[in-house]
């Protein structure tokens, strides 16, 4: 199976993104839901939807481990190739570097300083950024602020973050986008919430500035294996 | 009856420099096997007792498993000390495969470090349960409550303390035991008298604090224990003890001990956690092939009465001869027994029954189910099942890993050459990982092996202990050449030069195959060729796979299917049918696009984070592909698969770009093809010596 068919049947098309991504428009994104619900197996699909596009990405986990991280990819990468072993796999996995960190020791500084590592010595130059994992209830606006500059200083096409909501704390932006990014959410270009629903399991398009879909719509993610599915 | 509840077969595993086998000198010295305790590098140059080796001692690492037994209290312990290094890995394999329970032993200071990560993959392939042991608490910058937190996130066991240290560094003086709630000190010049008190009175809070988040954890695996918290009463020490074990052995639970085995501290309550919390042989199922049932899986019994089945794990060729270590996994062994090798159908006859005390023996009568033992004089190959007639099994097969570097060794003078076949014999028996042949075109005298440094410790033993002075040429990658798609062949061998002539045809196909090296498919039907000359069609592919002619490497993962065919009533032979397949493989291997393949290592860079971009830099200028990095602090774990060609004196230059700071270990992943322009040099120079002869 050669990569291309991926990207052709990919269910992520369903939202439009890569048409945003084709006009050159960088954009914020960001997944929410409830802890252990499948942040990383949507962002994970985001990622590969990226790679197989032929850009490069930088998936940021912060305390997780490499090895965890990986194995995400190569689950929903066998899920969606349907068993089929992929022709151009080395390729596709060369436009993929994880980083980890622990929550105390990840900051946009850091970043930069790993950023630069790699970019000035020609080592590996990301396109999409993905950060899984980052404390949205201990950062204040500017920082969010800081990132998407950052976004647009390195010429970055997109960022995807991952945001834990709580349970108890029911807050809502006038959007509908929940604690604890509701005051922060005009940082973000499309917000999704992962909302299950007895035994299904949502993926609502609350925010979605140039997506294809309105938002309110609602997308169904597949509770075993947490792909999205197509419309 | 030898009561198997009161055995443990366990080994002790650990990264390089660790102190295993100062610990396991110290449990020897506990369990009064040894009278006196050696240090590894000590200056009495005595050496511990596990290093039998005289390489071992010099280098101060092991590299053979050496076994030994020793009694503890009213249990018996078998012990395999297993290398560090990751080129033997084989050896810690091979440990585990017999072991019921493991040791792992950390340095509080360094952590859990990319070799941990290796063997505890290796446990968890085996379903070793084991027990964490945090040493040289000691040494500066002990740390033991962060090694268990890297236990639980590095390997994501479920690690907790059940002790913890009463002072450290320096002022290590014995541990608390958050079980029992005393509080354990170690007197004496060896720490043999063990004094305990009540906890101090500064420490108590931590250590209740400690303690119930303990019994918190592990109420999980007892609803007895659930109960008995929630009553808040006095929880019975018994009852812990049983939940601790019963969540060790599910392998949900990784109790943490701690102490400092050069200080003489801990160990005898390591020892007590060994029969409290590891499986006696009893407790795990082993799973052994039927061979009179189609290879049936089926569960030992470990009964001592039961028909024997038992697994020659290791070979030794020491100064008593050949040594074959075996473990029983049901009924008895007695001296003067015929048994039977499953894998050759011989009948063995015991001779000799030792017990391995490392390079010292105490011969016993007989062994029972759950022994280790050593066998005298025995031909066997590591890895044979040795049977009671009456039963036709095997163990399963343990994972071999293929060699990915070799080297060409010539012998100085007709002694050494002599020399070296002696002990290239021995070590080819002895260590599956370890091979040798000799190039026919060359003449010169080839061993491959897991790394550099596993080949140079066999150069080494080859010089010292045989004699064999051997001059050692550069190290080479072993290549391998694939095909990457379908192709036909239609070949028809012919020779008509006087005498009987030769006459053979074969067509079919050749594919790709994954995960095997050569599969033969007979899809022939009429009899176009006839079924005395399939073998011979076989045969013949088999001998083409050996050479392949991009640069002579061996061919893998190819699939033969012959469909068609001729023969001719008096010139068609085995030879003629064998040519045609070589002929008809050579015409199909062209149309295949073979490829060259190369060893493609796992490499994890391990050092300070302000020399991560210099790492990485490092990484890449080898063709590395850097899967990711984890930052901890200050130090970062880089992971790469990178060509082992491109490894050759990483050391040296890993040393000179991080200031001698950062360190790496690597083991073989995968064969991937060669870029195309290295896939071009490589033809290049083999044809290039192909005409230079």
């Amino acid at each position: 199976m050669a990569s291309n068919d991926l990207v052709v049947n990919n269910p992520l098309k369903a939202i439009g993104l890569e048409e945003k991504a084709k006009s050159g428009s960088k954009s914020m994104g960001l997944v929410m839901s409830r802890a252990g619900l499948g942040k990383t197996a949507v962002l994970v699909q985001f990622a590969l939807d990226c790679m197989l596009l032929g850009n490069k990405v930088l998936h940021i986990s912060i305390g997780e481990t490499v090895d965890k991280t990986r194995a995400w990819y190569d689950d929903i990468l066998s899920l969606i190739a349907d068993g089929e072993k992929l022709e151009d796999l080395p390729a596709v996995m060369q436009n993929r570097m994880i980083m980890t960190f622990k929550e105390s020791s990840f900051s946009k500084a850091v970043l930069e300083e790993r950023l630069d590592d790699l970019v000035e010595q020609d080592i590996y130059k990301p396109e999409c950024l993905i950060i899984d994992g980052f404390d949205f209830a201990s950062a204040d606006r500017a920082t969010v602020e800081e990132m998407r500059s950052f976004m647009e200083q390195r010429g970055l096409k997109m960022i995807w973050f991952s945001a834990i909501r709580h349970r108890d704390d029911e807050r809502l932006s006038s959007d509908g986008v929940p604690a604890p990014c509701h005051e922060i959410d005009d940082l973000f270009d499309t917000v999704l919430v992962i909302n299950p629903a007895g035994e299904e399991m949502n993926l609502d398009i609350v925010k979605c500035d140039e997506c294809t879909v309105d938002p309110g719509t609602s997308l169904k993610l597949d509770p075993s294996t947490m792909l999205i599915q197509k419309v | 009856m030898r009561d198997l509840s009161k055995v443990r077969n366990i080994g002790i595993s650990a990264h390089i420099d660790s102190g295993k086998t100062t610990l396991t000198e110290r449990i020897l010295f506990y369990t009064d096997r040894i009278h006196a305790i050696h240090e590894v590098r000590g200056k009495d140059g005595v050496g511990a007792k596990m290093d039998s080796m005289e390489l071992e001692k010099e280098r101060g690492i092991t590299i053979q498993s050496a076994a030994t037994y020793c009694s503890w209290k009213d249990l018996d312990i078998n012990i395999i000390d297993t290398p560090g290094h990751v080129d033997f890995t084989v050896e810690v394999e091979r440990a585990l495969r017999v072991l019921d329970g493991a040791i792992l032993v950390l340095c509080s200071v360094g952590g859990v470090q990319s070799q941990s990560i290796t063997v505890n993959r290796q446990m968890t392939r085996y379903n070793v349960p084991r027990i964490a042991f945090i040493n040289k608490c000691d040494r500066t910058g002990a740390n033991p409550a962060k090694v268990t937190q890297q236990l639980q996130e590095k390997l994501e066991l479920n690690a907790h303390m059940l002790q913890m240290p009463i002072g450290l560094e320096n002022d290590l003086e014995g541990v608390i035991d958050l079980i029992t709630m005393k509080a354990i000190y170690f007197d004496g010049d060896n720490g043999e008298i063990i004094r305990e008190e009540e906890i101090p009175a500064d420490m108590l809070d931590e250590a209740q604090e400690r303690r119930e988040s303990l019994l918190e954890e592990i109420s999980m695996f007892s609803e007895e224990l659930m109960e008995a918290l929630l009553e808040e009463g006095e929880v019975d020490t018994q009852l812990i003890w049983d939940a601790v074990r019963k969540g060790t052995l599910a392998l949900e639970f990784t109790p943490v001990l701690m102490g400092s085995a050069y200080k003489n501290k801990g160990v005898q309550k390591l020892l007590d956690a060994v029969e409290l919390f590891l499986p006696g042989p009893k407790d795990v199922v082993n799973m052994a092939l039927d061979l009179k049932n189609e290879e049936e899986e089926f569960a030992v019994t470990n009964d001592p009465a039961d028909p024997l089945i038992a697994l020659a794990f290791k070979l030794e060729d020491g100064r008593y001869g050949q040594l074959t270590y075996i473990r029983t996994y049901q009924g008895t062994l007695n001296k003067g027994d015929t048994v039977i090798n499953t894998r050759t159908g011989k009948k063995v006859k015991i001779g000799r029954l030792c017990r391995m005390h490392s390079d010292e023996m105490e011969e016993i009568d007989s062994c029972g189910s759950g022994d280790i033992v050593a066998l005298f004089g025995i031909d066997c190959a590591s890895g044979d099942t040795f049977c009671a007639e009456a039963v036709s099994a095997s163990m399963t097969s343990m994972h071999i890993p293929e060699p990915v570097i070799s080297l060409a060794i010539i012998p100085v003078d007709n002694k050494a050459q002599v020399n070296m076949s002696k002990a290239l014999n021995r070590f080819t028996k002895e260590d599956p990982t370890f091979r040798s042949f000799v190039d026919k075109e060359t003449g010169e005298t080839i061993i491959s092996g897991m790394g550099e440094l596993h080949l140079e410790v066999y150069t080494e033993r080859m010089k010292r202990e045989y004699k064999a002075e051997v001059e050692v040429g550069a190290p080479q990658v072993a290549y391998r050449e694939a095909i990457s798609q379908r192709a036909e062949f239609n070949y028809t061998h012919k020779k008509q030069t006087g005498g009987s002539g030769q006459f053979g045809r074969v067509a079919g196909f050749l594919e790709p195959l994954e995960d095997e090296e050569y599969e033969f498919v007979d899809s022939i039907v009429g009899g176009v060729i006839p079924r005395e000359f399939i073998s011979s069609c076989d045969k013949g592919f088999k001998k083409a796979i050996a050479k392949g002619s991009l640069i002579g490497a061996p061919i893998t993962g190819v699939k033969v299917t012959i469909n068609d065919g001729a023969f001719h009533a008096v010139d068609s032979s085995d030879v003629a049918f064998q040519l045609a397949s070589v002929g008809a493989f050579k015409e199909g291997y062209m149309k295949a696009k073979p490829q060259i393949l190369e060893p493609i290592m796992k490499v994890a860079v391990e050092g300070p984070s302000e020399f991560q971009g210099g790492i990485m830099g490092s990484i890449n200028q080898r063709r590395g592909m850097i899967i990711g990095s984890m930052e901890e602090g200050l130090y970062t774990v880089i992971e790469a698969e990178v060509p082992l060609s491109e490894m050759f004196g990483y050391s040296t230059v890993l040393r000179s770009l991080t200031q001698g700071k950062a360190e790496f270990t690597m083991e073989f992943a995968s064969f991937k093809p060669v870029p195309k322009t290295v896939s071009e040099e490589l033809i290049k120079a083999f044809q290039e010596e192909k005409k230079n002869g």
